[in-house]
């Protein structure tokens, strides 16, 4: 019975859940790591990829649903999606996966994300430049580079740690408010036997001891960079009581863009009017609206983490604390185990390792399951985001 | 003279071309709907706010304030070697109007700061708008 006019509300399920190792070189093909996880993630919800009629990829994955029926043999595809941008993407490849099953144009989804993050191509190094292939001129054919790259703005990096700087001068946060996420986050990878720095701790010395890479952002407020994929299995909450993890209902999903939207890649996005206006604060809103929740009824949240930034700026927008204070919040142990909403409990982007948001979904069911390395006693919502501030996505995961 | 490998904007785009043949005038221009004065910036060639695809250039005072900036401490790219100073820059006649600009090393910066345009000819019909603190009065 529908209850809104989203009528996916709990409709849906994600039912198995797969991961590689993350490393900095696996010296394999980003096919093979993504074959790993998905078979995984099928086995995990008693399937066989005979199953698997649907796939979703982001536009940042190499492995497409041709590569990936040829490589997993599924025969019976009839559904295959794509969204982005980049880390922006996965938990809208889960909307693409419900509103394929909902639709009826697929009954098994499998939603995955792969790459050689620290081995191949290296995101944070500045993909546009990258793209460029070395060629004098940049920019031209509405990529909008012409106005970024001619300047140094170059990598990711620069543009977010612009955005930290003017939170900083609107809000009065701090490098202490940073370095309280990438320590907390720290904790729960070193908890994390699967994460990159499961025995790495990182002290608030460590953390103001690591380089300066784009004031005010040092290497501890960046996100790792990974050999790795992660994968999910979603399907209709009716058919997910005959398979062996029933429990997981994807109780809402959301996409949202901006008002003031600008093209390009991800720079652009420093034209907009307002920088600390994201598209974060409408997904939260549409998301809490389809699923008939809010901020209080989140016990705990996977924030995308590509910078310690970022996951204060997400703390507002999904109203977890009020716009200004994400800061202070962090810094307050409200992020930590036993705090209002524990964040990141796998280790996240930052500290167990950069599947692009991915490895946030599949923590997300952990949780979900009871099944985390630091799970939350009685944890029944879990709050999922991915990447910003282009566009972004996010969903809400809730144990049946 | 430039650098040998230094990025440089592709000048003759069908949508941005007019903001660097102006740049190469000394003139900052931004795209502006001629049917409803909307400012379109970045660039294009059809206004979203009123329908029109009838769109021209519009000079505009090259005066503004810091919004943000960024110091690089680890060079990526050997044109800009670390450390160096990315700022976004506000235009004083419209603060929705955002540049950025490229300083050597790391000056002394602070939110509102004012600056003004420096127009830098990189090389014949290559010119982009550079971004320096005013100096005190
Ligand atoms: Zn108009």
């Amino acid at each position: 019975m529908a209850t809104t006019d989203h009528d996916h509300r709990d409709r849906c399920a994600v039912v198995g859940i797969g991961a590689t190792e993350f490393s900095k070189k696996s010296g394999r093909s980003v096919a093979a790591l993504v074959s790993e996880a998905s078979l995984a993630a099928i086995a995990d919800a008693g399937l066989t990829p005979a199953d698997i009629d649907g796939v979703v990829r982001s536009d940042y994955d190499s492995v497409t649903h041709n590569d990936i029926g040829h490589w997993l043999g599924l025969s019976g595809l009839t559904f295959w999606g794509i969204t982005g941008t980049g880390g922006s993407a996965p938990c809208g490849m889960i909307g693409q996966a419900v509103a394929a099953i909902l639709s009826g144009q697929a009954t098994n989804v499998l939603v995955y994300r792969g790459l050689n993050g620290r081995s191949g191509l290296r995101l944070g190094r500045g993909s546009a430049i990258q793209r460029s292939g070395g060629a004098r001129h940049v920019g031209g054919n509405g990529t909008l580079d012409e106005f970024f790259l001619p300047y140094g703005l170059m990598a990711p990096g620069q543009l977010f740690a612009m955005y930290a700087r003017r939170h900083m001068i609107e809000y009065g946060s701090t490098s202490d408010d940073l370095a309280s996420i990438a320590m907390t986050v720290r904790k729960r990878a070193n908890a994390n036997p699967a994460a990159q720095m499961a025995h790495r701790t990182m002290s608030l010395s460590d953390y103001y001891e690591s380089r300066m890479i784009a004031d005010p952002l040092r290497m501890f407020d960046y996100c790792l960079e990974t050999d790795g994929a992660c994968a999910v299995v979603v399907t209709a909450a009716e058919r997910a009581k005959d398979s062996p993890h029933p429990g997981v209902l994807i109780r809402a999903v959301t996409q949202a863009a901006m008002p003031e939207m600008q093209g390009g890649l991800v720079f652009p996005a420093l034209m907009r009017p307002d920088l600390l206006d994201n598209p974060g604060r409408r997904v939260g809103k549409e998301l809490y609206r389809r699923a008939g929740l809010g901020p209080a009824d989140i016990d705990v949240a996977q924030l995308y983490d590509c910078y310690t930034i970022t996951v204060l700026l997400q703390l507002e927008d999904y109203g977890l604390c009020g716009t200004g204070e994400g800061g202070a919040f962090a810094s307050s142990g409200a992020i930590d185990i036993g705090g209002t909403v524990p964040i990141n409990t796998a280790g996240g982007n930052l500290s167990e390792g950069y599947i692009h948001g991915m490895n946030h979904v599949v923590e997300g069911v952990r949780q979900m399951r009871g099944q985390s390395t630091s799970q939350v006693p009685g944890a029944q919502t879990c709050l999922v985001t991915s990447g910003t501030p282009t566009v972004t996505s996010a969903l809400i995961l809730r144990a049946a | 003279m430039a650098a040998i490998d230094r990025p440089l904007p592709v000048v003759d785009d069908e949508e941005t071309g007019g903001f660097f043949a102006a740049a190469a005038e000394h003139r900052l221009v931004v795209r502006t709907c001629n049917s409803c004065a909307a400012t379109l910036h970045l660039p294009k060639s059809y206004c979203h706010h009123c329908g029109s695809w009838d769109v021209g250039w519009r000079d505009v005072r090259p005066t503004g304030s810091v919004y943000s900036w960024t110091v690089l401490q680890h060079s990526i790219h050997e044109a800009f070697p670390a450390p160096c100073t990315v700022v976004l820059v506000q235009l004083d006649e419209d603060p929705a109007i955002r540049f950025v600009g490229y300083l050597p090393g790391a000056p002394e910066l602070h939110d509102g700061m004012p600056v003004r345009v420096r127009f830098e000819d990189i090389e014949p019909g290559v010119t982009i708008p550079q971004w320096e603190p005013v100096p005190e009065a």
